[in-house]
């Protein structure tokens, strides 16, 4: 494991709070992340998931605290963040290639560069068959694949996932985290990647934070060292799934 | 990419049939009505006075002073010379108050203000401004185009999916950005719309402003035929109209297609 050199420290939330009028929402949340780390976010439907996000890219202002990258206050124009949506973002007028490169061509990353880190990424993916084609010709899965590398592509500081598989069947989806996983590896991103479904966290993370209701705060931090590749039925795998489930039953 | 298998639908043979049946019946119909004197000569011209009117306008400059086609031509050239200022107006103006708060606080209430108004209401104060010829024209004209191209075009910028420009604004997008690269691209479908419906409009608001002030043209020839008392003038001007227009249609119709092909792969 990577853990002996812990490497330094590379986003810092702090007192983030978001209220929408009335309704608090997040409420006085801290964390930090390593550099290189595989966050898992899980929490009950509602509690603010999707707002945590929204607030940590900047679509949406905090009402306090503050979030900082490599020491600087977050800012997508400065920092390389990425978003991976709930829904499918593809620009139906590129193809996937075209598509994956967005991310690049909008950071202003001469040709040359995006046409090797294209070639590299959309084999990682397996996506070069289908690099020509439009998203309407190829499948939900796979446009969310797309966004996947896109994301991965402009070699993000910080990247966020909204539940990215969670419209998908459970044979693909294991297929997909591995590919997130490997992913992960290869091009050593800072990963936070939210998700309801306990399993999928304990299989692709390397920290999980457990969610309270609202006002939302972070109700538990759980380490999951285990070797990689993982396995669903190793009793280890199950103990810690069990746990975080227990911590989230437990309100 | 998907060979659909062509399916070939049989047009039923009443389908193939009446409609011949119908159109004949009507200009019989319409050919006996006036031939018997039940609607009187000077209200109404039958058909065959009319086509006779027709072949004669080919090479007969009078009692109106031009040959059909140089009327049609005249109308044609008005009707486009609108039309593409309208197009290079409306259509970047539109787009623009889609996306742009500036654009949409500026132009949004002065665009409101005459909307309403129809653009023949603008014919006097044209005559005013620019006589009879053909820059009056063509400004009643391209306020008709206008209209529709800015809505279009403002509507279809307004539709760009709001998750797309979040993901674009992650990505540290600029707003001219996100202008060029997703809402023109997504306001395109609306656009073609635009083209078409603007068009209709022009051609509409082009024979209005003929009726009122023109010396050629086919709204003017119409409006001789009721000056000079002869309703087949009228008719022929009304059925050239129609035809013209139809005609025009059917190439827009064939350009857009080559454009939309060329865009959507
Ligand atoms: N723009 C907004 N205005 C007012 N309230 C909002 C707004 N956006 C979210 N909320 C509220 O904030 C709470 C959290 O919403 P959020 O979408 O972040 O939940 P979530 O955890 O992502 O849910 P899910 O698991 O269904 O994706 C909800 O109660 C919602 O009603
Ligand atoms: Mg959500």
């Amino acid at each position: 494991m990577q853990d002996a050199a812990r490497p330094r420290t590379k986003i810092e939330v702090c007192n983030l709070t978001k209220r929408f009028g009335e309704l608090l929402v997040l409420d006085d949340i801290s964390f930090s992340v390593a550099e290189g780390e595989f966050v898992a976010i899980v929490g009950p439907t509602g509690c603010g998931k999707t707002t945590f996000l929204n607030a940590l890219s900047c679509l949406l202002p905090a009402s306090g605290g503050q979030i900082l990258i490599d020491g600087t206050p977050a800012n997508p124009k400065r920092h390389n963040i990425s978003y991976v949506f709930q829904e499918p973002t593809c620009l139906p007028w590129r193809t996937v290639r075209e598509n994956v490169a967005y991310g690049m061509e909008v950071k202003g990353r001469p040709q040359k560069e995006i046409d090797e880190r294209l070639d590299h990424i959309l084999d990682l993916v397996g996506l070069t068959q289908c690099a020509n084609l439009y998203p309407n010709q190829i499948s939900a899965s796979m446009q969310q694949r797309i966004a996947v590398s896109r994301a991965f592509a402009v070699d993000p500081d910080l990247l966020l996932m909204d539940e990215p598989y969670g419209q998908l069947d459970v044979k693909l989806r294991f297929y997909l985290e591995d590919e997130l996983v490997n992913l992960w590896r290869k091009l050593q991103s800072t990963v936070l990647f939210i998700t309801h479904n306990i399993e999928e966290a304990v299989y692709v993370s390397e920290r999980i934070l457990v969610l309270s209701n609202k006002p939302t705060r972070i109700k538990a931090e759980v380490r999951v060292d285990l070797p990689r590749p993982r396995d669903f039925m190793d009793p280890e795998f199950v103990r810690i799934r069990e746990h975080v489930t227990d911590l989230i039953r437990w309100w | 990419m998907t060979a659909y298998r062509e399916v070939v639908v049989r047009t039923p043979l009443a389908l193939k049939i009446l409609p011949i049946l119908s159109v004949a019946t009507f200009f019989i119909a319409w050919e006996i009505v006036v031939r018997t004197g039940v609607v009187p000569d000077t209200m109404l011209a039958a058909p065959t006075t009319v086509t006779q009117l027709l072949f004669d306008k080919f090479t007969n400059i009078d009692p109106d002073g031009a040959l059909l086609y140089e009327h049609a031509w005249v109308s044609i050239q008005e009707a486009f010379c609108g039309y593409f200022l309208a197009l290079a107006v409306g259509l970047p103006l539109g787009l623009a108050m889609g996306w742009f708060n500036v654009a949409e606080g500026l132009a949004r209430p002065i665009f409101e203000i005459i909307r309403p108004i129809p653009p023949v209401a603008w014919i006097p104060l044209t005559i005013f401004w620019f006589g009879i010829g053909l820059p009056g024209k063509i400004f009643i004209i391209w306020l008709g185009g206008l209209v529709p191209c800015v809505i279009n075009a403002y509507v279809g910028v307004k539709m760009t999916n709001p998750t797309l420009i979040q993901m674009a604004r992650t990505y540290g997008a600029s707003d001219w950005q996100i202008f060029k690269q997703l809402c023109i691209p997504s306001a395109l479908p609306m656009v073609f719309g635009a083209l078409q419906i603007a068009l209709a409009c022009c051609w509409t608001n082009l024979v209005a402003a003929e009726l009122l002030a023109a010396d050629a043209g086919l709204g003017f020839m119409i409006t001789m035929g009721r000056r000079l008392a002869m309703p087949e003038m009228v008719v022929l001007g009304m059925f050239m109209v129609g035809l013209t227009g139809a005609f025009i249609g059917v190439i827009i119709d064939r350009v857009e297609k080559r454009l939309l092909a060329g865009i959507r792969r």
